[in-house]
């Protein structure tokens, strides 16, 4: 919709590039937290139990924050 | 892929303490073996999500299904694994940190390609982005309201809107009034609530 963007569009015809992809990782989590703040991976799944053996509790390894992208 | 390769595409993988590179990278190091021996995966579900959103949703597993008809036998399935050192099997394997589930055949009903990655390993297939977020529409509405397929369906509608992740608005309409789904007017409505919030035009509303 936005043919303005600069950031690389993950395009339906064809492939995006590694850098482009690592390149447009900021945008894409800005615009994620623009309509759903914060970390909002599932508190619970029928997983739990080796996910959390395996990330000391946890779901999964903790997401890299937003400016570090 | 010989195994000095392999195995240093294996150390990486272990190493890496993102969450989505290391799906990433796992997904394109999984797919090239897999591929070498002619079957074709994609990643799939709250990974691909993932992967396409950088939504700070997926969870420590790789959910990833096979995109060509056949899988491989079980017997291969392990051989293959084997070689990246992985535990457990023969459809979900804990392997360089993480673990990877194998769900089957790719369940898709979108005309669009599946979305391609060009990755360190080899390039890896995502799930199209029509079909994700149709059904993540109606699972937010099944038995009550799920507010994390909400979530998951207003990330996808954001990047799409905001020019991330190209869509064929088309096809959602398509899939959405597929009898599989038939969930049409939610897709409207949310697509239009998360337009309205980032005041741009919902392409599901022309007029």
């Amino acid at each position: 919709m936005n043919s303005k963007s600069k950031v690389p569009c993950i395009p339906i015809e064809g492939s995006i590039s590694w850098e482009d992809w690592l390149k447009g990782r900021r945008a894409r989590r800005e615009s994620s937290q623009l309509v759903a703040p914060g970390v909002i991976r599932r508190k619970r799944s029928s997983s739990d139990r080796r996910l959390k053996k395996l990330f000391n509790g946890e779901r999964g390894l903790p997401f890299t924050p937003t400016e570090i992208l | 892929m010989d195994a000095n390769k392999i195995k240093s595409a294996l150390a990486d993988i272990t190493a890496e303490r993102d969450p989505t590179l290391k799906s990433a990278k796992l997904a394109s190091l999984c797919s090239a073996l897999w591929a070498e021996r002619g079957v074709e995966l994609v990643v799939v579900g709250g990974s691909a999500i993932e992967i396409l959103t950088e939504g700070a949703y997926a969870s420590g597993d790789l959910d990833m299904c096979h995109a060509s008809k056949a899988t491989l036998p079980v017997r291969e399935r392990q051989e293959v694994m084997d070689l990246l050192g992985a535990k457990g099997g023969p459809r979900n394997w804990q392997v360089a940190g993480m673990y990877l589930d194998l769900l089957g055949p790719a369940e898709s009903f979108a005309r669009t390609p599946f979305r391609r990655i060009e990755a360190p390993y080899g390039s890896f297939l995502v799930m199209k982005p029509e079909d994700l977020l149709v059904e993540r529409v109606l699972m937010s509405h099944y038995l009550g309201v799920n507010q994390t397929a909400r979530n998951c369906a207003r990330i996808l509608i954001s990047g799409a809107l905001r020019g991330e992740i190209a869509v064929d608005w088309g096809e959602v309409r398509r899939v959405a009034n597929r009898p599989e789904y038939r969930n049409l007017l939610e897709c409207e409505k949310l697509v239009k609530e998360v337009a309205d919030e980032l005041k741009i035009k919902s392409p599901l509303h022309p007029d």
